[in-house]
């Protein structure tokens, strides 16, 4: 096979080259927009797989435009990226497909799917940054480019949450940004290196490698929404079905938890972590966010509302497995990104498809909602299934290794936690499994106007990435599984931080 | 090839579930219901066991297998299946709800029969959790006030037992450094790895104080799903047991005492609780719990002298497979006498109830009697402190038992279970005949099944009917003493008396009528007959005197040579 030493530059381009054509499309243009979206979606996966393959063999990408002396662009695509990739390519195919039939007929179509390109270029440039500059550039489109999703219906409440979103990430990023010129002042570099670049700052000022860490933290915590910086999350769920599934899965939060990880494995390395006393305080905010985001979903009515705490919730085991700084837990963390990401998608599109089909928006409405829907409900209810943590799903996977990780740690408490959290999920999300498929349809609900048949764009891609919860659970020791990619990633990590 | 068989065994079940999917399907899968156990009990009556098969890419490395003790479980577990998948697709035949029953009784299948084939921790939890959760509906099918209830408490249960077998299991493998359950089962775990995985387990098992939502759940449910739930999902919790502790390989001096207090408490508290239950199937579920006291004696002492391990595991494998048949056939019954439409017939099935419930009462003989003698023997290994009273706690067992049932057959008269219309008789009395032959049989088929395993069941002593007579006579007397406080005292003693005062009343009558008679006779015959009637009076008087005093004397005669010989006192002083 030939090489490609630009293929990461190609996989950013797909999607960053096709949003500015689908900008500039016609609004009435709608199969022309599908047929694009859809093809490069798909050539995307195609690429994707490629350089995986690629990568697998022991080739290297490494690509590095000079902006200034020391400070470059950097597109690399070490395992961590690539795992990264893969789950973007993969989630925005399926979201892409559903997006289509979400938007049927809809107003501002171009625009909505020009953003949504733009979206996913950032989050591959996320995944693909060699050093934080880079990450930070894609990191702040992605916050742009975000926001005209966020407000897409144009309604009050959207432009309010839009509002808040902006605010929250705006900050955030300008943490960053003041994190990035630390950084790059402090140690001379902002490459992400296994094992970290900043041991010698740290010991000659630990201090400020201390205050460093937390000032990048607090910056990613805010899209990662860490308790008590989430606020905006639960306010964007007023965003189209798909942007929500989007934002939850890989996007926006994911950027943040991927961030985290950089950080605290490549920019400061876990061992120089624990040395400057850091990684403790971030394991007590990521339980309480575990927890927190947990009681909040407990209280909420609206569907979506309460999908968006369990994110908040959920998220943070990415923190809490990385911040545990053993091999055992960074898997569980790194596989979890994989497995939420997979089972998040599933239960928005999921919600969308009783919104748009029922009119449902609302726990209380969810009264028989199983026979109505079958497959929707089934999607739904396997990944709920999974988040409490039940084996053979995606979720039990990540929940068993965090627990091991613990263990190895030695800190059993971090069970305790875990079966809160287990608790807390099965309290929030097995009513709503109750509902739909033991109780019987309410009459005003069998006979509402809103009924209407979803379509198969709609029906289907939720189906699929239940699929993939049940696969990757069920085949988690299987090659190319999740868990095994992670596996390799931890092992790499870790030998270049020992 | 073990491998096929093992993926018929699972996939079978599973792939019928799936099935029901589709609406064309639906059908056949009703009509293949009671085939789906069978691939599994045909893999453990004829594999040759132990066996392992490893899947490295499913799961966390799946390994699935049986081995000889596995074996012993699945099989009851197996037979129980398929007698309430027969009772279950007469019993949903026109049930509305029939599909999601179908669903919700399938993936527990699954989950029940392929948690005996799973080796390691993962596999065994997710089968576990299979199980657990999708009886969920079968609980909750009745949709009744009674029925929610029951279903809200069961799944609270099943959530905290499943927590905290995954604490439990996660901290055992941590400790292990194995997935697998067999090394698991040999590694002195910690005190409290060993309290969570007893805790998750014993929810299962329903021992108290985490038995609240068994008799609920088994009094709700619809028979044949009372029948699995009470005859092969509470065994998962002590195959869990068997299969995770490390019993036989260290001592918990206070776990095992925490245990056996539990148990003992179990057995008797259960008889309390159970007595004042109206609904004869949640007379049964205390029952339940009240067996798997017995059955947390024998895990107790275990935990106390592991060196009694190996007598007592395969005495709790033949008392669960005793359970287990005799259990669901009770639950299969309950549902058969419910379907009755005439008195007759209701009768009927009333007797052939009384089989079950004299084999779980310890009628000698019968493997009820067999398992708590051979238990009895088995924990002579066991503490020493603690012998006399699990005797003693085992024989008032016996007792407790049969106030039960007979109180459950009692109850199933006063508040027939309910049943859907329409159910063809046979479906439900076919099942519950075969599955209290089978459990009446048990000791004779044991040994056959179980090999060398069944050598303690062979050995023990016939058992005593003491405990079932003093059960039986308490309950006649409670019989009578509540009866008593519902009429009151005169009503009761009238009652006594009546039959009394009729055939006193009667022979009056017939004397009057009699002298009636003969004063019209008297009339109509010549005074002279009337003297010689009163001559012949007199001389028939006289004859009979005479048969009297020969037979009084002879009599004598005849009894007096033999009064040195007889009463054979030596018999009276047997064991």
């Amino acid at each position: 096979m030939i090489d490609m030493p630009l293929l990461p530059l190609i996989i950013l381009m797909t999607s960053l080259g096709a949003a500015p054509v689908l900008l500039a499309l016609p609004e009435r243009s709608a199969r022309l927009r599908t047929g694009l979206n859809l093809a490069v979606a798909a050539v995307k996966v195609a690429l994707v797989i490629w350089l995986a393959w690629k990568a697998a063999h022991g080739v290297v990408y490494d690509l590095r435009l000079s902006v200034l002396p020391g400070l470059d662009l950097h597109l690399q695509a070490d395992p961590l990226a690539l795992m990264f990739v893969a789950l973007s390519a993969v989630l925005w195919l399926v979201t892409t497909i559903y997006s289509v039939g979400y938007l049927e007929r809809g107003p501002h179509r171009a625009r909505f799917f020009g953003f949504f390109s733009l979206c996913v270029a950032a989050t591959v440039g996320i995944a693909m940054a060699g050093n934080l500059f880079t990450f930070l550039l894609f990191y702040e489109l992605l916050t742009l480019a975000t926001y005209p999703l966020v407000i897409h219906r144009g309604t009050a409440a959207a432009l309010r949450a839009g509002r808040i979103y902006l605010i929250y990430t705006l900050v955030g990023g300008l943490a960053l940004l003041l994190g990035t010129l630390a950084l790059w002042g402090l140690a001379g570099t902002t490459d992400f290196v296994p094992g970290g670049v900043m041991a010698e700052v740290a010991a000659e000022r630990p201090a400020a490698a201390q205050a460093l860490f937390v000032l990048l933290i607090a910056a990613l915590g805010v899209k990662a929404a860490l308790v008590p910086l989430h606020g905006w999350l639960p306010i964007a769920m007023v965003a189209p079905a798909p942007v929500s599934a989007l934002l939850h899965a890989v996007a926006v939060v994911k950027a943040g938890a991927f961030g985290i990880i950089r950080v605290v494995y490549e920019v400061f390395g876990i061992e120089l972590a624990q040395g400057l006393g850091v990684t403790g305080p971030l394991i007590a905010v990521a339980a309480v966010t575990i927890i927190y985001g947990s009681l909040r979903a407990l209280a909420q009515d609206d569907i979506k509302v309460r999908l968006a705490y369990s994110t908040v919730s959920q998220v943070s085991y990415i923190t809490l497995g990385v911040a545990l700084a053993g091999p055992v837990a960074a898997i569980g963390a790194l596989a979890h990104l994989i497995h939420q990401g997979v089972m998040k998608i599933t239960m928005f599109m999921a919600a969308g498809n009783l919104a748009e089909g029922l009119g449902v928006k609302k726990v209380s409405q969810m009264d028989g909602v199983g026979r109505a829907m079958p497959g929707t409900m089934a999607a739904f209810s396997l990944a709920a299934l999974a988040m409490i943590g039940l084996p053979p799903f995606a979720g039990f996977v990540s929940k068993w290794y965090l627990a091991q990780g613990g263990i190895a740690a030695g800190q059993d408490w971090v069970i305790a936690l875990l079966l809160g959290s287990s608790l807390l999920n099965a309290a929030y999300f097995l009513p709503l499994l109750h509902r739909a498929w033991f109780r019987d349809a309410t009459p005003e609900a069998a006979n509402a106007p809103a009924r209407r048949k979803i379509s198969l764009w709609l029906a289907a891609p939720p189906m699929v990435t239940a699929g993939f919860v049940l696969v990757i659970g069920v085949l988690a020791n299987a090659p190319f599984s999740p868990l095994e990619w992670t596996r390799f990633i931890v092992t790499r990590e870790f030998n270049g931080g020992l | 090839m073990p491998g096929l068989a093992l993926l018929a065994a699972i996939g079978t079940p599973l792939g019928l579930a799936l099935l029901l999917a589709l609406p064309a399907a639906r059908g056949l899968v009703w009509r293949a219901l009671s085939f789906a156990p069978l691939p599994a009990l045909a893999l453990a009556l004829f594999g040759t066991v132990p066996f392992t098969v490893s899947n490295d890419w499913l799961i966390l490395g799946s390994v699935l297998g049986l081995d000889a003790t596995a074996r012993l479980f699945l099989i009851p577990a197996a037979l129980v299946w398929t007698a309430a998948a027969a009772a279950a697709r007469v019993w949903m035949a026109g049930d509305r709800r029939a599909t999601g029953f179908g669903l919700c009784f399938l993936f527990a299948m699954t989950g029940n029969l392929g948690l005996f084939l799973a080796d390691d921790a993962p596999t065994f939890y997710a089968f576990f959790a299979l199980m657990s959760f999708s009886s969920y509906g079968l609980v909750l099918h009745a949709r009744s006030e009674e029925a929610l209830g029951a279903a809200r408490l069961y799944i609270a249960f099943v959530l905290a037992g499943e927590l905290a077998l995954f604490a439990g299991l996660g901290l055992a493998v941590g400790e292990t450094g194995s997935l697998m359950l067999a090394d698991i089962a040999d590694t002195a775990l910690s005190v409290p790895t060993v309290a969570l995985l007893l805790a998750g387990f014993g929810v299962k098992l329903g021992v108290m104080p985490l038995h609240f939502w068994l008799p609920p759940a088994h009094g709700a449910a619809p028979v044949p799903a009372s029948a699995v739930l009470s005859g092969a999902m509470i065994k998962a919790g002590l195959f869990g047991i068997v299969a995770t502790l490390p019993l036989g390989e260290a001592a918990y001096a206070d776990l095992g005492v925490v245990v056996t207090a539990a148990g003992m408490v179990t057995i008797f508290a259960a008889l309390l609780m159970g007595a004042r239950e109206t609904a004869p199937k949640t007379v049964l579920g205390f029952s339940s719990v009240s067996q798997m006291g017995i059955v947390a004696l024998g895990i107790g002492a275990a935990l106390m002298a592991p060196g009694a391990w190996g007598a007592v595991l395969p005495v709790l494998a033949f008392l669960a497979a005793h359970h287990a048949l005799a259990k669901a056939g009770l639950f299969l019954g309950a549902g058969a006498f419910a379907v009755q439409h005439s008195p007759a017939a209701r009768m009927a099935v009333t007797v052939a109830l009384v089989l079950p419930a004299l084999i779980l009462a310890g009628m000698p003989l019968l493997s009820g009697a067999l398992g708590k003698e051979a238990l009895k023997t088995a924990l002579g290994a066991g503490p020493a402190v603690w012998l006399p009273w699990i005797t003693l706690a085992l024989m008032l067992s016996g007792v407790a038992t049969t106030l039960l049932m007979a109180r459950f057959l009692v109850q199933l008269w006063r508040k027939r279970p309910a049943a859907p219309a329409g159910v063809e008789s046979d479906g439900l009395v076919i099942p519950f005949v075969l599955l209290a032959l089978a459990a009446a049989a048990l000791p004779a088929i044991w040994p056959t099944v179980a090999g060398s395993a069944a050598q303690p069941i062979a050995e023990a002593a016939p058992g005593t009917p003491w405990p079932l007579v003093a059960g039986a006579l308490i309950a006649t007397a409670a019989a009578v003493a509540s009866h008593t406080s519902r009429v009151g005292w005169s009503a009761v003693l009238s009652t006594l008396t009546a039959p009394a005062e009729r055939a006193a009343a009667r022979v009056g009558d017939a004397l009057v009528r009699r002298r009636r008679a003969l004063s019209r006779k008297a009339r109509a015959l010549p005074p002279a007959l009337d003297g010689w009637i009163a001559e012949h009076r007199l001389g028939q008087t006289g004859i009979a005197a005479l048969l009297v005093a020969v037979l009084v004397i002879g009599g004598a005669q005849h009894v007096a040579p033999t009064d040195p010989i007889a009463p054979p006192a030596a018999e009276q002083n047997g064991p």
